[in-house]
């Protein structure tokens, strides 16, 4: 008989899972495989392919760039000409059950004409099968237009209407809300009362998609950024990772020290620096390799005796990746 | 599709309603919205002129009966009759697909069939109604009382077809009213009238030709080679079904771009 021997040391590890690509998500609730939509000669969307899971993800790109052709896509308002789009694992084109949960907010400002945002919150509870008598009020209340709830919407205002238009959506309570220009006409107040509902809905476990031009906006309220630039996915991921990422991409840093020309006459030699210019506001350090320059400016800086009061990136902003991206 | 825990609106206990079928959730909608403030002005000025119509009657020598039979033969239901539905017509479907106002409705589980019925019956509740009215009074104002019934069947029955055609052609094209000016002045009054075949598909001559027959018209005023009386009625309903299938099927894939991209 012979005895099983333990082998001689435990078996190695599974290999780590690689890492997935910004653009996908662990458990997709929206998943666009390879969409390409055009309209006559005009490419919309370009085999796009990224996905969509529980929070918040922001929608970016200039005007035309696609943002409101995907979103339309996602929603089944529009048909893909190429590739596949799914949410929750159903065609949201062919299989009309998938609205039962999936609302958008469009960037129109039309509203159903002679309605008032109450009777529309009913139309669609009624459209929708909800028994809920309360869920009008609350998604009336939640978006503040119980004030004006039973004035006609013909008279509103776009942030009045796009309020409107999202009340109409909570009405839903969708699982999946794709919210297409939501701040636009708002007043501040709104706007940040907005973000806060939409971040609150995310942190519930909804799949939130929202598409701005008020950049800083979308970094408040999305932990995921998509950036489509005409029609293609330009990059995907955090801001800052998506920032990181870009190596080839200058990136500018404002540094204000206490003897500005002597520390650029230090840092000029560093390899991490592309090129400094003195200005009024301070020295102004051109990189390609932010991470090297942030070790090394300080090293530089101690070495010689000289005091940092500020450093801070001029461009770390989605506005400016917006821009090296589009460039 | 579940929704993840706690998710959702504060639940109101005891506070349950019961939601309206869709279908009469979309009739309702359609009422409301189709013909708001300015729109109603299209709808009652065609109404006003049927009535002028049967004004002018009255200036005709003749039997007020059959000169009331000629001016609707020749301007209620060719005329009056179409530009009154087109209003309509685009104004429940067509002028809601190009503003975006649709996808309120479109993005809902609602199968296609209902919203196309919904449409349909909200918008023919709002044209038969005018135009029967409208035929009734220019009856009664020509001093033809006795065609009033005829007429306002034949206008009721001609509207609903044209409201489905109208609805129809607002789910196939985008520029539905263009579309539905050409199938009218084209199709129908150019070609309905060389062609036997073309005006029994044709919601302004079926109406006519129930009207005609309805009314003991003159003889000259019946045309040959299509249905009449009762049986035009049956093809202005199978038009109007046939039409709607169409709407349902065409919903199915309609085409919402946004303004932006």
């Amino acid at each position: 008989m012979t005895t099983p021997t333990p082998p001689a040391s435990l078996p190695p590890p599974p290999p780590p899972p690689p890492a997935l690509d910004p653009a996908f998500v662990a458990a997709p609730t929206i998943a666009v495989d390879e969409v390409s939509v055009w309209f006559g000669q005009k490419v919309a969307l370009s085999e796009l392919s990224c996905s969509f899971g529980a929070g918040v993800t922001g929608l970016l790109g200039p005007n035309g760039a696609g943002k409101t052709t995907l979103m339309r896509a996602i929603t089944g308002l529009l048909p893909v000409n190429q590739g596949h789009v799914h949410v929750a694992g159903a065609d949201p084109r062919a299989d009309r059950s998938v609205h039962r949960r999936l609302a958008l907010v469009p960037e129109d400002e039309a509203v159903p004409r002679g309605l008032t945002p109450r009777q529309l919150c009913h139309y669609v509870a009624d459209l929708h099968r909800v028994t809920d008598r309360g869920i009008v009020d609350w998604a009336l209340q939640t978006v503040e237009m119980v004030p004006a709830a039973d004035r006609r919407m013909d008279g509103f205002s776009k942030g009045m209407r796009q309020r409107a238009k999202v009340a109409a959506a909570l009405v839903k309570n969708p699982l999946v809300l794709v919210l297409d220009e939501p701040l636009n006409g708002a007043d501040p107040v709104q706007r940040l009362h907005l973000i806060s509902l939409f971040k609150r809905l995310g942190d519930e476990g909804r799949t939130v998609v929202v598409s701005s031009h008020v950049l800083h906006e979308v970094e408040s309220m999305a932990e995921r950024v998509i950036v489509i630039v005409r029609g293609r996915l330009a990059a995907a991921g955090g801001h800052h990772a998506i920032r990181d990422a870009m190596d080839d991409v200058p990136r500018q840093v404002l540094v204000r020290a206490s003897e500005l020309r002597r520390l650029a006459a230090a840092l000029v030699g560093l390899d991490a620096v592309g090129a400094l210019s003195v200005t009024d506001d301070g020295l102004v350090v051109s990189t390609l390799r932010a991470r090297d320059l942030a070790v090394a400016l300080p090293r530089t800086a101690r070495d010689l005796g000289i005091r940092l009061t500020e450093v801070r990136p001029l461009d770390d902003s989605l506005e400016s990746l917006f821009r090296e991206l589009v460039r | 599709m579940t929704a993840a825990a706690g998710v959702g609106p504060p639940p109101t206990p005891g506070a349950s309603r019961r939601a309206r079928p869709p279908l009469v959730a979309v009739v309702g909608y359609t009422l409301r919205t189709a013909l708001p403030g300015r729109r109603w002005v299209g709808v009652l000025l065609p109404c006003a002129a049927a009535v002028l119509f049967g004004l002018l009657v009255r200036g005709l020598e003749g039997d007020p009966a059959d000169e009331f039979a000629r001016v609707a033969a020749l301007a209620l239901f060719p005329l009056v009759l179409p530009v009154t539905c087109l209003v309509v017509g685009d104004a429940v479907l067509g002028a809601e697909v190009r503003s975006g106002a649709f996808s309120f409705t479109w993005l809902s589980p609602v199968p296609t069939w209902q919203i196309a019925l919904g449409r349909w019956a909200g918008g023919t509740i709002l044209a038969s109604g005018s135009m029967a009215v409208a035929c009734a009074l220019a009856a009664a104002v020509a001093g033809a009382g006795e065609s009033a019934g005829a007429a306002a069947t034949g206008g009721a029955f001609g509207a609903a077809a044209y409201v489905a055609v109208f609805v129809a052609i607002g789910c196939i094209a985008r520029r539905a009213a263009v579309w539905s000016l050409a199938f009218v002045f084209l199709v129908e009054r150019l070609l309905g009238a060389a062609l036997s075949g073309i005006a029994q598909l044709s919601p302004s001559w079926e109406a006519r030709a129930a009207f005609v027959d309805f009314a003991d018209a003159p003889a000259d005023l019946v045309r040959e080679g299509i249905p009449h009386g009762t049986a035009a009625l049956v093809r202005l309903v199978v038009i109007t079904a046939v039409a709607l299938a169409v709407a349902a099927v065409r919903l199915r894939h309609l085409t919402l771009a946004g303004s932006s991209d």
